[in-house]
């Protein structure tokens, strides 16, 4: 996100909001695994549009993400629109999270876009992928935070 | 007597979250809003104690749907409750005349104490 911190930073912020963030709002707690999500996902994505020209993916199984919504909502079940609501909340108040600290070690704000929802796997145009924390939960399901930069000229593609 | 809120917020969750934290204090949900455009509409009707807002909204966001009803209804307390709590984000809602800023997610020991505050 920013060359006066190192990817190895960068990413200890992202994962420690991750956690905190998870256990907090829903009530489950992640921790680092190297184990890909199954083939019912969902997706939610965020631009930075100042500050930082790079983009958050949270790429997770339908079940994690249900759990998490039923336990916040108080519900056994929770309909598609809950899990979408739900599911941008939480990654608007990780994101949240995310740029406080990013502020707090460079002094540069950071604002976004409202998240937006996606069923099945999103990929953003025009970024690519910088790195990826992957998570599991207590349940054996899991889910991958994306750090997407935008794509490099000698690509071929345009920056974002 | 209860304290009138508004709360202001394009999420349920947030309603859900705000509703199980002030229940058993002298606080209740008046109206909730889930844009700054229908807050903006309805203030007047409602007449809060106190508005909770979002900032990071569909449509209009959050500052500047404070900052009209601040200049409509001088009188309004307004409490920012956000993921963006820092920075120009933060002197912004001062300079406007927000009451208090709260980070997400929050407890609840954190919200009663900035509502008194912002309620004083």
């Amino acid at each position: 996100m920013n060359s006066a911190m190192t990817q190895e930073e960068l990413e200890q912020i992202l994962d420690q909001a991750v956690q905190d963030v998870t256990e907090r709002t829903a009530g489950v707690r992640l921790h680092q695994e190297d184990m890909s999500p199954g083939e019912d996902l969902c997706t939610v994505h965020i631009t930075f549009d100042q500050g930082f020209h790079t983009s958050l993916t949270l790429c997770a199984d339908t079940s994690l993400l249900s759990r998490m919504a039923c336990n916040s909502f108080h519900e056994e079940t929770v309909s598609q629109e809950d899990l979408e609501e739900f599911s941008k909340e939480y990654f608007n108040v990780l994101c949240g999270r995310i740029a406080r600290a990013m502020f707090q070690a460079t002094q540069v704000p950071a604002h976004f876009n409202p998240p937006t929802f996606h069923s099945g796997r999103y990929e953003p145009e025009g970024q690519e992928i910088q790195f990826v924390l992957t998570y599991a939960s207590g349940q054996r399901d899991g889910a991958q935070l994306i750090h997407h930069v935008p794509c490099s000229p000698e690509n071929g593609a345009s920056e974002v | 007597m209860s304290k009138r809120i508004m709360v202001v917020d394009d999420s349920r969750l947030v309603r859900v979250q705000l509703e199980d934290v002030l229940a058993g204090t002298e606080y209740e949900i008046a109206a909730y809003c889930r844009s700054g455009e229908d807050a903006i509409a309805r203030y007047a009707e409602v007449q809060p104690d106190l508005v909770t807002m979002d900032i990071i909204m569909q449509g209009m966001d959050g500052l500047d749907a404070a900052e009209i009803i601040l200049k409509e209804h001088p009188e309004a307390r307004i409490v920012m409750i956000s993921s963006l709590a820092y920075g120009d984000t933060f002197e912004r809602a001062k300079a406007i005349g927000a009451k208090g800023f709260i980070d997400k997610p929050f407890h609840q020991e954190q919200l009663v104490k900035m509502f008194r505050e912002a309620l004083a």
